[in-house]
């Protein structure tokens, strides 16, 4: 385990990006509402006012901007940890259909030397890929973090279809650039994301590697649970980890203080991040986990 | 259970999902990858010392290095890699669409009639939980008589033209029609039969040379209408959104990737009357592993389960050559201003 003290509630950021888990069109009305920087912003204000001590962000297109308007008020950005999740995968599947994987990298990182002047020449790009393919995770690892270079950053994410890729090819290796890089040039920890909890447990434990922070799905109905609730409630059990819950409303589909009493059960989870998107609901959520945990 | 030795050719985006399911469920690892990339080749070999890399499928047949092949290449190579790993006695799930048409895939449909090995056509969309219990209370006939079906697919992929495999038609087949759509029509033949008959238009709104958008009135064996209505050029649809609605004499169901809603005159054994809604979450089945959506995973399990008991699929070339057959009248019926053309029957 890290010993990383993580916030008790994060700030989620799935709906300024239109991801809805449970419904595409609610998903794509709120992408429009949050498209207005401002929008954000006054949510990020009020989670905060509420007790938010974190704001979860994917690397989306979008973030960079959220990123900037926090950098300028030192009040937020001093009473937030920020928890970047990487990288946004949409970006790069959509991408990957037209340039195709190899090109989908070179390109992007091509567009950003030019565009940031962060000094990756394409030929200097391709002379890196054809010596170690990992430098080209190193680039792309430090163009996606660019954008919070201002703000305050312990823990970095990698995003679970990333990760649970990583698991079932068994590739320790990854995981291990990953985290040094992580270490060695930015000073943070790395988290991994999972929709498979049980797995990722196995896979560290038989790889020797020390528990990262997780962040996993827990919820009392199961939804994106695997490979099932009670392997999962198992391995929450664990002495050494250390979980940020994620989808613990089930997207919506649970009340909060039904939600949060099951969460209360597992003291492994020592942080929630919410997806929340209105004022009223910031503060009856965060009033239910505050009812119903009791941080152990 | 043995172990089963996957093989994937292709390995770009869908190929590299492909090998994760192939290697991290229980019954199968993954032995060999067949690509043509040399960079591509190079990296698998320095990450992955213990699976064999050919450049073509011919030295993986002859290496005999595995059990069963994921073909993820562009859909204009899938059925002369496939008839080769038939003809070798390789069970072999192909990425869809099938082929670049129904007439390309003849060659396929001969192979599996010389030497039948479980075959399967990765139309994963099937195994979507809120698709699966729609197509369960068709087939149960729930709403009686089906008289009217609606459906639609957007995504915002392409708002300028595009470049790569997918927007050739040599390689690709065409534009959405025959790519996200064929989604739809897979969907739609699954869930109420036989397509006989279609008008269509296809319309260019970006793309030099493909369609971006179609829309086509589809008749039925059953009796039923509809329509398809489907673009990659929608903007707001940050994923492929697939809505489908059906009207029978007892009444209606509309299904999408969120839930399933199903309003029933009269109720059907256990199915009550009025409106039931199923949410993802009452839905949820989980997997050993989920990479890119369970419905990979479930479609996975299925084929591994298949090739172990050499064993026929409900999505196999048969019903993906179906599939091609609506794609293709409906190139033909644009091609003629919209006119009514018969979807040709190339299994008989």
């Amino acid at each position: 385990m890290s010993g990383v003290a993580l916030p008790r509630i994060v700030l989620g950021h799935n709906a300024f990006f239109g991801v809805d888990h449970l419904s595409s069109q609610r998903g794509a009305e709120r992408a429009a509402y949050f498209s207005e920087v401002e929008n954000v912003m006054t949510v990020i204000a009020s989670a905060v006012d509420s007790g938010a001590g974190g704001l979860m962000l994917s690397t989306h297109p979008r973030a960079a901007a959220i990123c900037e308007a926090l950098s300028i008020d030192a009040r937020l950005a001093s009473k937030l940890e920020m928890f970047p999740l990487l990288p946004y995968a949409q970006k790069y599947v959509t991408r990957a259909n037209e340039l195709g994987m190899v090109r989908v990298v070179t390109q992007t990182l091509a567009e950003a030397s030019t565009r940031d002047k962060v000094g990756l020449g394409l030929d200097f790009l391709r002379t890196m890929y054809r010596r170690d393919p990992l430098d080209m995770v190193r680039a792309l690892m430090r163009l996606e973090l660019r954008m919070f270079r201002k703000l305050n950053v312990s823990t970095v994410f990698l995003h679970d279809a990333l990760s649970d890729l990583l698991m079932a090819l068994n590739l320790p290796k990854v995981f291990s650039l990953y985290q040094s890089t992580l270490r060695r040039r930015f000073g943070t920890t790395a988290g991994i994301a999972t929709k498979n909890l049980p797995l990722l447990v196995q896979r560290f434990q038989e790889w020797g590697m020390e528990l990262p922070v997780v962040l996993t799905h827990v919820n009392k109905v199961g939804f994106q649970v695997n490979p099932s609730q009670e392997e999962c409630e198992k391995a929450l059990a664990h002495p050494k980890l250390a979980v940020m819950a994620m989808g613990t409303l089930a997207s919506g589909y649970l009340t909060p203080n039904e939600a949060y009493s099951y969460v209360n059960a597992f003291p492994s989870v020592q942080s929630i991040v919410v997806g929340t998107s209105t004022t009223h609901h910031i503060a009856s959520t965060f009033l239910a986990i505050r009812q119903s945990v009791d941080w152990r | 259970m043995t172990e089963l030795r996957g093989a994937v050719v292709g390995f770009g985006k869908l190929g590299l999902l492909h090998a994760g399911l192939a290697n991290g469920l229980s019954n199968s690892r993954l032995a060999a990858v067949v690509e043509s990339s040399a960079v591509i080749q190079r990296v698998v070999r320095q990450y992955f010392p213990d699976v064999d890399v050919f450049a073509t499928v011919e030295e993986l047949i002859d290496a005999r290095a595995s059990d069963y092949v994921i073909v993820a290449t562009p859909t204009g190579s899938h059925v002369s890699i496939a008839e080769k790993l038939v003809e070798a006695s390789i069970p072999v799930l192909i990425e869809k669409p099938l082929s670049l048409n129904a007439q390309e895939a003849q060659p396929l449909v001969a192979a599996l009639n010389r030497n039948w090995v479980p075959n399967m056509v990765g139309y994963m969309g099937r195994y979507i939980d809120t698709f699966q219990r729609a197509a369960q209370l068709l087939h149960r006939n729930v709403l009686g008589q089906v008289q009217m079906i609606r459906s639609s697919m957007y995504i915002e992929q392409l708002l300028k033209s595009g470049e790569g495999w997918r927007y050739d038609p040599a390689t690709s087949g065409g534009g959405v029609l025959i790519t996200q759509n064929s989604h739809v029509i897979d969907k739609l033949l699954w869930m109420f039969g036989d397509i006989t008959g279609v008008s269509g238009n296809t319309s260019q709104l970006v793309s030099r040379l493909v369609e971006d958008h179609v829309h086509a009135h589809l008749e039925f064996a059953s009796g039923a209408v509809g329509f398809i209505d489907a673009s990659w050029s929608a903007r707001h649809f940050r994923t492929p959104t697939i809505s489908i609605h059906a009207q029978g004499t007892n009444g209606t169901l509309d299904v999408n990737d969120d839930e399933v809603r199903l309003f029933l005159d009269n109720s059907i054994g256990e199915t009550s009357s009025g409106w039931t809604t199923w949410r993802k979450p009452d839905l949820y089945r989980p997997v050993p592993l989920d990479i890119g959506g369970t419905q990979y995973t479930f479609q996975m399990i299925d084929f591994l389960e298949a090739v172990s008991n050499h064993s026929d699929l409900d999505s196999n070339v048969v019903s993906g050559l179906k599939t091609q057959c609506v794609i293709d009248a409906v190139y033909e019926s644009a091609r003629r201003d919209g006119a009514r053309v018969g979807v040709a029957n190339l299994l008989s």
